[in-house]
């Protein structure tokens, strides 16, 4: 090769990245500017909701809120009472204790008075099969509570097994150590029973972070900002995600993902498509990626809904080895997912799902650490070569970097127009200094997280879920 | 000035994309260091306005206390209420003072009941907040209209009847939703009579908040509901059958068993739960002759009724359905035939050839 073709190499290079900086910025603006739409509408929508009904009533429907369990035992007891004290009427709680090698149980019994009941499983979806066996308290003041006790076959497997066994039209399927707002199930509930024309098939809501808030008697009493660099940035990340992004995707009927730590679906839905999947990391995904795919392919009008209600706090990790572990299973989750359903990308068939919420998570979720990487390879080589225009260099450089703090900004913002929590004085100022900080502080260890989960994903098989080391919220 | 002009002379001599990054670089750091400045005013402005709320709140809920205890007649104010009226009458000239006391009132309104309440809709009145909430009807907004609406509700002015029944087919369902809640929760039963010709749905959201509505009233003398089980609208019918089951809705047999024909399977489900909570035995007679013409989720239902009504005369067509290859079905059937002759079930469950599942024999034993 000659040295023209190697500029001109070069040169489709520098076009191909920019395009893509260029239409990834694009879509971030165009993001926020749905996501401004669709939070004004849900805000003026709700302004003047009496919830009060729904919550008193005996005719609303029914939900099974499914918590799986694995080795909680430090916090089950408190974990389970949360659970309980939400003001929804009809619903009830099923513990799917998974094979835990602790004392989760034992605990369980003891605090809830609990006995084994006669009880026969539904198998609709395979699941492993009961070990202890199902229990359920002598004190009425628990009667909506049923622990599961079964064999260890995952997260998946648990919620599998508490989907076969509820027989409510929803299910909330929740993370265990999740503090749920008393309101939680009445405000999600909504999207369900108000869409007359299309199904609703599930809603997620918004996910917070409760490291550092005072959490007493299973309810949320104080909102601090935590001290760990790391946490804060994270407490951003999702203010950005979830006020910025899903909002967005809600609005354009969209979303891929409900996160797994707080969601609603329909049962007969989750149950027709066969469940969560066992052989996935992100299972919480993946599901509502087959829902979707299933309701194309019966070709009935449905909807993933969502709501930015702060209703659900979950603790975030604190320690970079924790955090890089969450999000390496992230990235092979949702590469497990986009290539098992790789069928629908770029497929008319399924519609906007198929043309536009697929590519848009192929190209700017799956591939953009890859890309991003190649890019400072790239970079890299340039330098050594004594190549680099430093003029265009540093100037895109803080261009990129600037835009990055302003989205920040802007999703502080967001917060600050809707639900406004962080209210303590210092706190606008900390937020601003960490959309400086985040870039640095967050972004390479997400970036290594992403890198090593591609990695892990096509190298080292074996891998599955990693550890989750959980210290507790702060109850007093 | 050496320096600038040199700066300056730099820039004037890059590409033009390179001072194109520069500009928009310098327009999102002049953004950048605006919204940090006015994010610390606007975080001000919240946190004043939030104690402003706990104050005006404890303030105003005193007020409004010792107006609701300083006399027994609510028609007539004493000069104590009518100094209490023209001190908040004041307040009431701003939007966020007035949104308190609007607080403050649909607060004390669900706590007390009678006498009291009629007081608080004379404050209402007295006040001209009666006036704020109807001007809200003349807005342009669909959701300020909407507020307005709800507010009238909550203090059950039925005089604005005539201003809000307008909107029961607004475009917005918000508004639509709004007028049906107004009007049920003022004139009861008779205020359904919207559904006589509703063509558009009428969410499940909204009928919860109906029928807990009706609920609340000690008068549970429910109108004809006929018309509406023979609906066009299927939500209508849905709602009415509802309406049938908690009101214990005999004389509509007729309707309901032309339901069980219906071309909406939820329709005909819940026609299903409708019939064996009022006619039982009947009910039962008419679905086993057709059992075989209703769909699974029809089927399922239907054994849950048999489950309650079963006699032993059943026996035959339980013993039919023991091997049916749904499993609610065949739990049911075989919780059935026990209740009816546990010597067949014992039998059944001893015997070699049965291919039963043994797990739910088992269970079936043990309840």
């Amino acid at each position: 090769m000659d040295t023209s073709s190697v500029k001109i190499i070069l040169l489709i290079l520098h076009y191909l990245f920019f395009g893509y900086a260029f239409l990834s910025v694009l879509s971030y603006v165009i993001l926020s500017v749905i996501s401004g739409k669709e939070t004004i509408e849900y805000i003026k929508k709700n302004s003047f909701v009496n919830y009060k009904d729904i919550l008193s009533s005996t005719v609303s429907p029914s939900i099974t809120i499914i918590a799986p369990a694995y080795n909680e035992s430090l916090n089950i007891v408190e974990n389970v009472r949360s659970l309980l004290s939400n003001h929804y009427v009809n619903y009830n709680v099923i513990i799917i204790n998974d094979g835990s090698k602790d004392n989760s149980l034992e605990k369980l019994i003891e605090a809830y008075d609990l006995e084994k009941i006669d009880f026969i499983v539904n198998s609709k979806i395979k699941t492993q099969p009961l070990r202890a066996g199902v229990f359920k308290s002598k004190n009425p003041a628990f009667e909506k509570l049923m622990v599961v006790d079964k064999e260890n076959g995952g997260k998946a497997d648990a919620l599998n097994m508490g989907l076969n066994i509820s027989k409510n039209k929803y299910v909330a399927c929740i993370d265990v150590d999740c503090l749920l707002l008393e309101d939680a199930l009445q405000k999600m509930i909504k999207p369900f029973l108000e869409e007359t024309n299309v199904r609703v098939i599930a809603t997620g809501g918004v996910i917070r972070i409760a490291n550092s808030c005072v959490i007493r008697g299973g309810k949320l009493i104080d909102i601090n900002l935590p001290k760990k660099l790391l946490v804060q940035s994270q407490i951003l990340e999702y203010l950005r995600a979830f006020l910025l992004g899903r909002m967005a995707w809600s609005r354009l009927n969209g979303l891929l993902v409900i996160s797994g730590a707080f969601g609603i679906l329909d049962r007969e839905i989750a149950i027709a498509v066969g469940g969560y999947d066992t052989q996935t990391v992100g299972e919480d995904m993946e599901i509502i990626v087959r829902m979707r795919r299933y309701m194309e392919e019966i070709k009935e009008k449905y909807r993933v809904s969502y709501i930015p209600d702060p209703l659900c706090w979950t603790e975030a990790p604190d320690s970079y080895k924790i955090f890089i572990s969450q999000r390496n299973r992230w990235t092979r989750g949702t590469i497990e997912t986009l290539k098992k359903h790789r069928k629908i990308g770029f497929n008319p068939k399924y519609g906007s799902f198929g043309m536009i919420s697929y590519p848009y998570w192929l190209i700017f979720e799956r591939l953009a650490p890859i890309i991003e990487v190649i890019g400072l390879i790239y970079f890299t080589i340039l330098i050594i070569l004594r190549e680099v225009r430093w003029d265009f260099a540093i100037s895109f450089f803080i261009l990129a970097y600037l835009f990055s703090v302003l989205f920040s900004i802007v999703a502080i913002y967001s917060e600050e127009l809707t639900f406004h929590e962080y209210k303590k004085k210092g706190t606008g100022y900390k937020l601003v200094l960490l959309s400086a900080l985040e870039p640095f502080v967050l972004h390479p260890f997400i970036l290594y997280a992403a890198i090593r989960g591609n990695y892990d994903y096509y190298f080292n098989k074996k891998k599955k879920w990693g550890t989750m080391v959980r210290k507790g919220l702060v109850s007093t | 000035m050496i320096n600038s002009q040199y700066s300056i002379d730099y820039f004037n001599e890059l590409p033009l994309i390179i001072k194109v990054v520069w500009v928009f670089s310098f327009v999102l750091f002049l953004t950048i260091i605006l919204l940090t400045i006015y994010l610390k005013i606007f975080r001000s402005y919240l946190r004043k306005k939030d104690q402003e709320k706990v104050k005006f709140k404890t303030e105003y809920e005193g007020l409004l206390v010792t107006y609701l205890y300083s006399s027994s007649d609510p028609r007539k104010l004493n000069p104590e209420q009518e100094a209490i009226i023209l001190q908040l009458q004041n307040s009431l000239k701003s939007a966020s003072e007035r949104k308190i006391i609007i607080s403050v009132l649909y607060n004390l309104m669900n706590e007390v009941s009678g006498e009291m309440s009629e007081s608080i809709k004379t404050f209402y009145y007295k006040t001209g907040l009666i006036d704020y909430a109807l001007a809200k009807l003349k807005n342009k907004n669909w959701y300020t209209i909407a507020k307005g609406i709800g507010e009238l509700t909550r203090f059950n002015i039925v005089e604005a009847h005539d201003h809000i029944s307008k909107f029961i087919k607004h475009p917005r369902n918000e508004v639509r939703n709004a007028t049906q809640l107004y009007l049920v929760n003022l004139f009861r039963f008779n205020g359904l009579h919207f559904l006589d010709d509703l063509n558009v749905p009428l969410s499940e959201w909204v009928q919860v908040q109906l029928l807990e509505t009706l609920q609340k009233f000690d008068d549970q003398q429910i109108c004809n509901i006929q018309p509406w089980l023979k609906s066009t609208n299927n939500t209508v019918i849905l709602f009415a059958l509802k309406l049938a089951q908690i009101y214990n809705q005999f004389e509509v047999k007729d309707s309901l068993i032309e339901l069980l024909s219906h071309s909406n399977k939820e329709i005909r489900v819940k026609a299903i739960d409708v019939l064996s909570h009022l006619y039982g035995i009947e009910a039962k007679e008419i679905l086993k002759t057709n059992f075989n013409e209703l769909s699974l989720e029809e089927q399922i239902s239907f054994f849950g009724l048999l489950e309650k009504l079963v006699v032993p005369s059943d026996e035959p067509f339980v013993e039919k359905h023991l091997f049916h290859k749904n499993f609610e079905i065949q739990l049911l059937a075989l919780k059935i035939l026990k209740s009816i002759n546990v010597d067949k079930f014992k039998w059944l469950s001893n015997s070699a050839k049965t291919n039963y599942n043994s797990e739910m024999i088992e269970y079936v034993n043990n309840i």
